[in-house]
């Protein structure tokens, strides 16, 4: 681990200014086989020291990609000297922000960072059971990363900490060709927090849930084409929690709300249907730990669950202490930075949709004719909450009873009033953490829910 | 420690491992960056920044490793991690490096002007203040890069760059009372501050759309119609149909369309696309390869004819064909000779998209997505923006579907587009 070499710089912070000094150091092992040929055989390992000041309602950043006490003296001198640039060419005579509280934030353990070797023998025996278990397969990609986050930090008025975050990922593409001779593809992450071996110990222990893949892949083999145009669906939780981020979570991000999104003049107004309710989860959700937590942001500010969506009222934004400063509300530790030399910024933790009491049985019972949708390649959402996911797997429902695969659609919809259209939520909650959020800089983030019965747009052939 | 000096004991130390090929690159940047949120200016940031990648290649067996630790134990480890990276790999004859030559690259404006930059930053926000009265800058990231680089190989490659340039991206969204657009965005690279940032790219373009696409109509039905892709668009567009027909994936693993169609038509013959690192308009256009080799420019397709894939030496060398003479996407498509206005006076019905807001393709190149910050085009008028209207189609098939290419073109640092218009794209409302 990062042994702590910024606390005795404490006293080089510039008075009457806001200040953060961050140690960093992020890994990344990657390693994907295509078809068998290692394509991939990566590792990735930066570090490096960071300032922020705060001066006059703007801010100063410097960074620099070492770690030694001439390193922390230049960024401390660079970063005040740029928020007095600015200060004096755009000051805003803004106020200090308001306290935080101060102290220490809890320890996190060691880990240990694995040799490339070790991906490489896993994931080159659970490769060589695909091609032998599923000779017809057109084509295979297994990708495993892992990545961590350890971060020292040290701040003039907030909570001194040292975070180390790591997550491990295997990703599995199977691809097959249809009787039509178009290609067709699934996917899926398995993985969460924590290092590769503690979450892979067997590549068997995978076995079973690749085998449900090939299955989906035989099924959308034989998929037809959804129908374009508005549909009941069931979204599953992939999809529920990918709502959650990209078409709610977005909007109410406060820097995005200061920009002008939709969410602005809906504060404690109905944007959802009543059975919906919606929280970015800090470090513990459902009376477990969540995919992703976090304990202590960026700001030294501690971390606790911000509420969105109670009962289908919006009720709040995720802020950093500026914004939590303008709307008069608390911050709730969502300023988070990605690398040593990324400044904090509002992002989101592990946001989801709060589970219901229906059972998916009952749901897909009580639709005549829509589609259960269940996984996601990718989403997007703008700050009006028009939203667009891509679908790689759903099938049909006719008169209550799942039919035919689908192949490869979108769907889309503004989210204010697609989840108005909520009529059902199921008593279950799924997770996925295996992404990164982009805004400005990545960051590892988790969301998810329950299955939603909804109408929205599908975008078909 | 010199920047060709830490690549020099990083390559030593590749070396003396017993490495067949090796490659050391080190690197030292230096970005200033405004950044201005909500139209007021917010952070002023610095970054001194360092990297490190290394490559190796033993007994056909390779390891890639990346840091930013340039001190001499720094590199020691990072030689080690890669060495043993290697020898974890299972061998394959595919991988390689090339010899190179002596050559030195100056490019851009290493050196920047804070100052200026500040000043052509507010002089923007002013003109749209002033200018565009409902355009919100959500936020606007100004910088300036300098970076120096060392790569050096053991086959001879000894390659030494000074680059610099400015960079903008812009996202903006309209307004009116509780009323709101879709964000747009848009950005440019240029070596230049003597320009106001206004005449830059599309920005203008962009600036006066966003303006127009607050209030919108949903339409309910569904057609087939003409689509007219902005240059900024048809980037995004084109890089999806690079990637998926000509790109290493899709002919490594042999589900691209496109695998059997070197030297025969796949496009309008109409339809050139240049990759051109080298082209002036491009600032800071790549000069070198990670394998070794120096970029060349090259046509991709030309007048419609498939003439190159996009491929990385590795798959090249595993599907007997060349590698791509350049890994940048540099994209230079000629001009078309129809004035814009033209194109748009001979469609009957269709669309005007500025941003696509998709799923990934598929192998076969189906698509489907959003249309946004989009108008409707009808008997060949430009009319109101559109909300909740999915375009759908196959990216090779619109290739052979061109309707018309712009005279006009976009030039933004980085790649020069036209409009171009698209026939047979399945538009569909609410």
């Amino acid at each position: 681990m990062l042994a702590d070499m910024i606390s005795r710089h404490r006293e080089a912070f510039a008075p009457g200014a806001s200040t953060e000094l961050r140690a960093q150091r992020n890994l990344r092992r990657q390693v994907s086989l295509l078809k068998g040929n290692l394509v991939t055989n990566m590792r990735t390992d930066t570090k490096g020291v960071g300032a922020r000041v705060y001066q006059d309602g703007i801010y100063g950043f410097a960074s620099a990609a070492e770690l030694n006490d001439d390193a922390v003296r230049k960024v401390l001198k660079s970063a005040t000297e740029n928020a007095a640039f600015l200060a004096g060419h755009a000051g805003r005579g803004a106020e200090p922000l308001p306290a935080i509280r101060r102290g220490e934030g809890p320890r996190q353990p060691d880990f240990t960072d694995l040799p490339q070797k070790h991906y490489i023998d896993y994931l080159t025996e659970l490769d060589e059971h695909i091609q032998k278990t599923y000779p017809n397969l057109e084509s295979r990609t297994l990708i495993t990363s892992s990545d961590s986050m350890e971060k020292l930090l040290t701040t003039s008025d907030g909570l001194s900490s040292h975070i180390l975050a790591p997550r491990s990922y295997v990703y599995v593409f199977l691809s097959a060709n249809a009787a039509d001779g178009a290609p067709v593809e699934v996917f899926q992450p398995f993985g969460g927090r924590g290092t590769f071996d503690t979450r892979f110990t067997d590549p068997k222990d995978l076995h079973e849930p690749i085998d449900q893949l090939y299955q989906m892949l035989m099924q959308k083999r034989e998929g037809v084409y959804a129908r374009a145009g508005q549909h009941t669906v069931i979204l599953a939780g992939e999809l529920a929690g990918m709502l959650a981020h990209e078409a709610v979570g977005h909007t109410v991000e406060a820097d995005l709300v200061l920009g002008g999104s939709v969410a602005g003049p809906m504060l404690n107004k109905q944007v959802a249907s009543e059975l919906v309710s919606m929280t970015d989860f800090a470090h513990s959700a459902f009376g477990e730990t969540a995919p992703l937590p976090v304990y202590v942001d960026d700001e030294g500010v501690e971390a606790q669950d911000a509420l969105l969506i109670d009962r289908g009222i919006l009720k709040g934004y995720m802020h950093n202490r500026q914004s939590a400063q303008h709307f008069g509300m608390a911050p709730q530790g969502n300023a988070r930075a990605w690398l040593f030399s990324d400044e904090p910024l509002i992002r989101m933790r592990n946001t989801a949709v709060h589970p219901g009491q229906d059972k998916l049985s009952d749901m897909i019972a009580s639709v005549d004719d829509g589609y259960y949708l269940l996984h996601t390649g990718n989403g997007q959402a703008d700050s009006t909450g028009e939203f667009m996911f891509g679908i790689t797997m759903g099938y049909e429902i006719k008169q209550g009873k799942l039919g035919r695969a689908i192949r490869d659609t979108t769907i889309s919809g503004v989210a204010f009033e697609m989840l108005k259209s909520v009529t059902m939520v199921s008593d279950q909650m799924s997770w996925n953490s295996s992404g990164f959020c982009g805004k400005k800089q990545m960051m590892p983030v988790g969301l998810g829910g329950p299955e939603l019965k909804c109408r929205l747009t599908i975008g078909g052939k | 420690m010199t920047t060709y000096e830490a690549a020099a004991l990083a390559l030593s130390g590749l070396t003396d491992t017993g490495a067949g090929m090796c490659s050391a690159r080190a690197r030292v940047s230096e970005k200033r960056e405004f950044t201005v949120d909500s139209g007021r200016f917010s952070l002023l940031r610095t970054t001194f920044d360092k990297g490190l990648d290394l490559t190796l290649i033993k007994d056909h067996r390779r390891g890639k490793v990346a840091g930013n630790d340039l001190s001499g134990e720094g590199i020691k480890k990072a030689v080690q991690d890669c060495l043993l990276s290697a020898q974890s790999a299972s061998p394959d004859e595919a991988w390689q490096l090339y010899p190179g030559t002596q050559d030195r690259f100056t490019q851009g404006t290493p050196e920047g002007d804070t100052e200026k930059l500040f000043q052509r930053t507010r002089e923007l926000l002013d003109t749209i203040k002033q200018e565009y009265p409902k355009v919100m800058v959500e936020q606007m990231i100004v910088s300036h890069d300098r970076v120096e680089s060392v790569y050096l190989n053991n086959l001879g490659a000894d390659y030494r760059t000074l680059a610099g340039d400015y960079g903008l991206f812009i996202t903006v969204s309209g307004h009116e009372g509780d009323k709101t657009s879709s964000f747009n965005f848009t950005g440019f690279s240029t070596d230049s501050l003597e320009k106001p940032f206004i005449e830059l790219a599309d920005l203008r373009q962009t600036l006066e759309d966003i303006g127009r696409q607050i209030d919108t109509v949903a339409p309910e039905d569904k057609y087939e119609g003409t689509v007219v892709f902005t240059p900024g668009c048809a980037a995004d567009i084109l890089e999806s149909l690079i990637s998926t027909f000509a790109g290493d994936g899709g002919l490594l693993d042999g589900t691209s369309p496109w695998k059997d169609k070197l030297g025969a038509r796949v496009a309008d013959q109409r339809l050139t696309l240049r990759i051109a690192p080298h082209d002036p308009a491009v600032v800071c256009g790549e000069r070198y390869l990670d394998d070794g080799r120096l970029s060349q420019d090259y046509d991709l397709i030309k007048d419609g004819v498939l003439q190159q894939f996009m491929l990385s030496s590795y798959v090249a060398n595993k599907i007997g064909l060349p590698p791509a003479p350049s890994a940048s996407f540099s994209v230079i498509m000629p001009a078309g000779d129809q004035s814009f206005a033209d194109i748009l006076r001979c469609i009957d019905r269709g669309l005007l998209v500025s941003r696509f807001s998709g799923g990934s393709p598929a192998s076969n190149g189906d698509f489907s997505g959003v249309a946004k910050n989009s108008f409707l085009i009808k008997k060949g008028q430009v009319g109101p923006a559109v909300s909740e209207t999915m375009i759908s189609g196959n990216l090779g098939d619109m290739l052979n579907h061109v309707r018309g290419i712009s005279r006009e073109t976009v030039q933004d640092g980085w790649r020069v587009l036209p409009w171009i218009a698209v026939d047979g794209i399945v538009i569909s409302g609410k």
